[in-house]
């Protein structure tokens, strides 16, 4: 019951009685259902055949009545199954594995910066006391262009970034489903900051030859919760187009987005982004169901752009030197915040437990009518779903995401372990850690997965899976070769110098 | 000599950039260099590689810097950095932060380049970049790839002599060429080196080719008076037989002196007779050890020892010089530990130059690198942070086809300015060396 009532007996009764709770308010139409059923059926017994009989025939029900009756009911059921929407299938993804080749470890992200800026640069102090706290670990890597001193931060550098790390994931996929290209029907990407002419779906469409009544979409601009985002794109047109294969990719290109300015609000993505893509299979086919690894339940958006505050708290602009960068409010903490609050308020009903919901909403009656000191009710997502992909965003978006959800150190292990690994891959960060979930061996068939994310504009969006058949841990995923070092712990101040 | 606006306009379109070790070393590894080590750490050996076109066809950046990251892991110590102890040692912090890499062009062809007889031209072709004034951001080996006109390239390795002799930096860089070959070993295991430390030793004599020089701080260069400048010259093998006749007086090949106290001989005494001042008595010999100590160990274990001269250089005969440096000497490396040792690896010290220093570099594979399974055209080394007494480099040059299979030599000559001139002429006048 609510948090403010002080421990009055041991945990072990009081977890007991919250297991007892949550069985009887889950399972009432259960719990309701038996006894009213076991009524019935003694009635029906007491009856015996004979009266059921007479019973029958007092209705004087005729042929007419009874094929009505039934055509009656087939319409119903049927007008019901069409009216569904269809099932979407997750077949399979692939991340882009980057090569020890591309290593950038922390230390030399320094160096270079005090060459390019000057040993005095209070950008390069700055950016220090960043990758002493980031969580990031030395094998994160960034593109050949960003390794130059100083960096070449031009289209053609940003192109090869892309072409690198999308087609490697596309080819990882189509290599695993055994999709050809040709049977791709909708083709949706989502990259931030690099949007050339032509597009990424084009190149993607160019590379491998695909249809050309291709539906091809493009989403540029909208943050690093953009992944969620084509996923919702993809599921709607898969509602609309029936037997078709979707390939959703995330990807955001730092070629193009590195920062070399003094303000140290644009300084935070420039040391934490690094490469990374993510391929998806999406589809709607019946036969597909027996061999996709995801169902997809739920796709939950919530926009503050309406506020000021957040539309302005990730904003895209020149600094007053005319570098260009994305600098970081101050108010970005409370603004995510608002936008979770507003995320699992929507998602809550649809995912968690009827026990959750009866304490939440009580707990609001509570608050509402009696004691305004009553805190609010949050949720155990726990009951909701077993594994947990908060975009690796930052270490303080998990360690505040940890603590407000109530979550436990494991929940949030496949997020700390990418940041760790990989750095902040932006949209396909969700992707890497739902690898880490599957290589470790922890993903099980019928588990529910949530993913979420947080983006500019301010966005927050969540995505709900289920596990459709049991996953062994693959064999060529980006963690494969290193899984076995992980989890590792990570202090909270690294020594780099 | 090149005069310097030629030399400027040589080299362009110079990009830098890191490489470093493909697999992550584990945190918190160190790498304690040896009392030997720390006596060399204000000298950088500078070497450079050419390679005809053919040998260098396919090759491009990409591919280099990925081989080079595979390499790399083999001696994660050199992308390190160093830091100090509390007690004020320097040690390496294995952090995997990489070595330079250089990219750059040179607007004339390899044959052009080759024709500059004096090679003052060299150091273009490689960093000369020191440790320092900030130890924690300074590389220890910075490489740089520079492409000819005609498609040939040439590779230089700047090679802090702390980690290890012209020796070990042979190996390190011909390891490269096994890499690219496709013959990478094993990995070593990743064990952090440390020295032992014990009670300072007592010294009987120090030794005489090492001088302390005044404290230098984070800044690892020598102090020095004088401008160093470098001359190269090759000597064919019909020259040096006649060298070595003329040195030893004798005709037979057999009872010749051998080649390279030959050529320290002869130009010891140039030296004797062009120097202002005081002759040169005493003069340091390095060759290498003779014990291997395999491809993947860096170390300062190049044999060190002195020779002194009692009687008038200048006077002597060549063949009474030769057998002077010839001769099994005192060898001072146990000497110069201990002495390093006393001051707990805190003093810093000038090797190469304190005395006049010849290296022979005759035991080395330095023509080991190769790239498409061909060897380099050309190679050579020299060294900075050399005091002002002046160092020798003795090179073998690559065999060639006919005349034996035999191949030159390579001298090269760090002097300062005012003395390398007169050398020349006195060895062209007196020994028709041009």
């Amino acid at each position: 019951m609510p948090q403010t009532i002080p421990s009055f007996t041991s945990s072990v009764r009081l977890k007991y009685v919250k297991l007892g709770y949550r069985y009887l308010v889950n399972n009432l139409l259960t719990v309701l259902f038996i006894p009213i059923m076991a009524g019935l059926l003694l009635e029906v017994l007491r009856l015996g055949p004979d009266e059921i009989f007479r019973l029958w025939n007092s209705l004087e029900l005729d042929l007419v009545h009874i094929l009505c009756s039934g055509f009656l009911i087939i319409i119903i059921v049927t007008v019901y199954l069409m009216s569904r929407p269809r099932h979407i299938y997750l077949v399979d993804f692939s991340c882009f594995k980057p090569l020890g080749t591309l290593r950038a470890p922390l230390t030399t992200f320094v160096e270079h910066g005090r060459i390019i800026k000057g040993p005095d640069s209070k950008a390069v102090q700055f950016s220090l006391k960043i990758f002493e706290r980031c969580g990031l670990g030395d094998e994160t890597c960034v593109p050949p262009a960003l390794r130059y001193i100083p960096p070449a931060l031009t289209i053609a550098n940003s192109r090869e970034e892309a072409e690198l790390v999308i087609f490697s994931a596309i080819d990882s996929l189509l290599e695993k489903t055994g999709v050809k290209p040709k049977s791709i029907d909708i083709l949706i990407l989502n990259c931030s900051i690099f949007s050339p002419t032509p597009s990424l779906t084009a190149m993607i469409v160019n590379k491998y030859k695909m249809r050309g009544d291709i539906k091809s979409f493009n989403l540029s601009g909208m943050g690093c919760s953009a992944g969620m985002i084509s996923i919702g794109l993809a599921r709607d047109l898969l509602q609309v187009h029936p037997n078709s294969y979707a390939l959703v990719v995330s990807t955001e290109i730092i070629t193009y987005s590195g920062y070399y300015g003094e303000q140290p609000s644009m300084m935070l993505p420039n040391c934490i982004f690094r490469m990374g893509s993510a391929a998806l299979l999406l589809s709607n086919m019946r036969k597909e169901r027996s061999r996709a690894k995801y169902r997809l339940f739920h796709v939950i958006r919530t926009h503050k752009g309406a506020d000021d505050t957040a539309y302005r708290c990730v904003y895209q602009e020149e600094d007053p030197d005319g570098f260009k960068g994305v600098s970081l409010s101050k108010d970005i903490t409370m603004v995510a915040g608002q936008a979770l609050k507003s995320n699992i308020t929507t998602i809550g009903p649809l995912v968690l437990p009827a026990s959750e919901q009866l304490l939440f909403v009580l707990t609001l009656v509570g608050r509402k009518l009696f004691e305004r000191k009553w805190k609010p009710y949050i949720p155990d997502f726990k009951q909701a779903f077993d594994h947990f992909c908060i975009h690796a965003g930052g270490r303080a978006v998990i360690d505040e995401l940890e603590k407000y959800l109530n979550l436990s150190a494991e929940d949030v292990e496949a997020s700390r372990m990418t940041l760790h690994r990989f750095g902040n891959t932006s949209s396909s960060s969700i992707w890497y850690e739902l690898s880490y979930i599957e290589t470790k061996g922890r993903m099980k068939k019928g588990d529910r997965i949530w993913q979420i994310g947080f983006g500019s504009g301010f966005k927050c969006n969540s995505v709900v899976w289920k596990c459709n058949r049991n996953i062994r841990p693959p064999v060529d995923s980006p963690w494969s070769e290193c899984i076995h070092r992980y989890p590792v712990k990570i202090p909270d101040v690294v020594k780099i110098i | 000599m090149v005069s310097p606006d030629v030399v400027e306009s040589l080299i362009s379109g110079v990009r830098l950039s890191s490489v470093g070790p493909a697999a992550v070393t584990p945190p918190d590894l160190i790498y304690e260099p040896s009392n030997m080590d720390l006596a060399m750490k204000l000298h950088y050996l500078r070497g450079v590689y050419f390679f005809s076109s053919s040998s260098v066809e396919g090759f491009t950046i990409p591919k280099i810097k990925e081989t080079m990251f595979q390499w790399l892991e083999l001696y994660y110590h050199a992308s390190g950095r160093f830091r100090r102890s509390e007690s004020g040692r320097p040690f390496i912090k294995c952090n995997d932060c990489g070595v330079r890499f250089i990219e750059a062009k040179c607007s004339q062809t390899l044959d052009e380049w080759l024709e500059i007889k004096d090679f003052s031209t060299h150091c273009r072709f490689v960093s000369n970049q020191v440790i320092g004034p900030e130890l924690p951001f300074s590389p220890l080996v910075l490489l740089q790839i520079t492409w000819f006109k005609c498609g040939g390239m040439a590779v230089g390795v700047s090679w802090a002599h702390v980690l290890g002799d012209a020796f070990s930096a042979s190996n390190f860089i011909n390891m490269w060429g096994q890499v690219l070959a496709g013959n990478k070993p094993e990995l070593p295991p990743y064990v952090s080196r440390l020295e032992k430390s014990e009670k300072p030793p007592s010294l009987a004599q120090e030794p005489l080719s090492v001088k302390r020089v005044d404290p230098v701080g984070d800044n690892w260069v020598v102090p020095g008076n004088c401008k160093m400048e470098m001359l190269s010259f090759r000597l064919a093998a019909t020259q040096l037989d006649g060298l070595q006749s003329r040195v030893s007086g004798q005709k037979q090949k057999n009872d010749q002196a051998p080649l390279f106290e030959c050529i320290c001989a002869v130009i010891w005494q140039s030296l004797a007779k062009i120097r202002e001042g005081p002759e040169p008595r005493i003069v340091t010999i390095c060759r290498k050890e003779p014990h291997n100590r395999g491809r993947l160990t860096l170390s300062n274990n190049q044999m060190i020892s002195v020779a002194k001269a009692d009687f008038s250089v200048v006077e002597a005969k060549p063949k009474d010089l030769v057998e002077l440096i010839a001769k099994p000497s005192v060898n001072e490396n146990t000497q110069i530990e201990k002495l390093v040792k006393k001051d707990q690896g805190l003093m810093d010290f000038v090797f190469y130059g304190a005395n006049l220093t010849f290296v022979d570099l005759g035991g080395s594979d330095l023509y080991g690198l190769e790239l498409n399974k061909t060897k380099p055209v050309f190679v050579n080394y020299t060294v900075d942070g050399v005091g002002d007494e002046g160092v020798i480099f003795v090179l073998p040059e690559a065999k060639v086809a006919g005349e034996d299979g035999r191949g030159g030599q390579t001298v090269t000559l760090i002097l300062p300015e005012n003395q390398l001139m007169k050398l020349k002429d006195e060895l062209k006048r007196e020994w028709s060396i041009k």
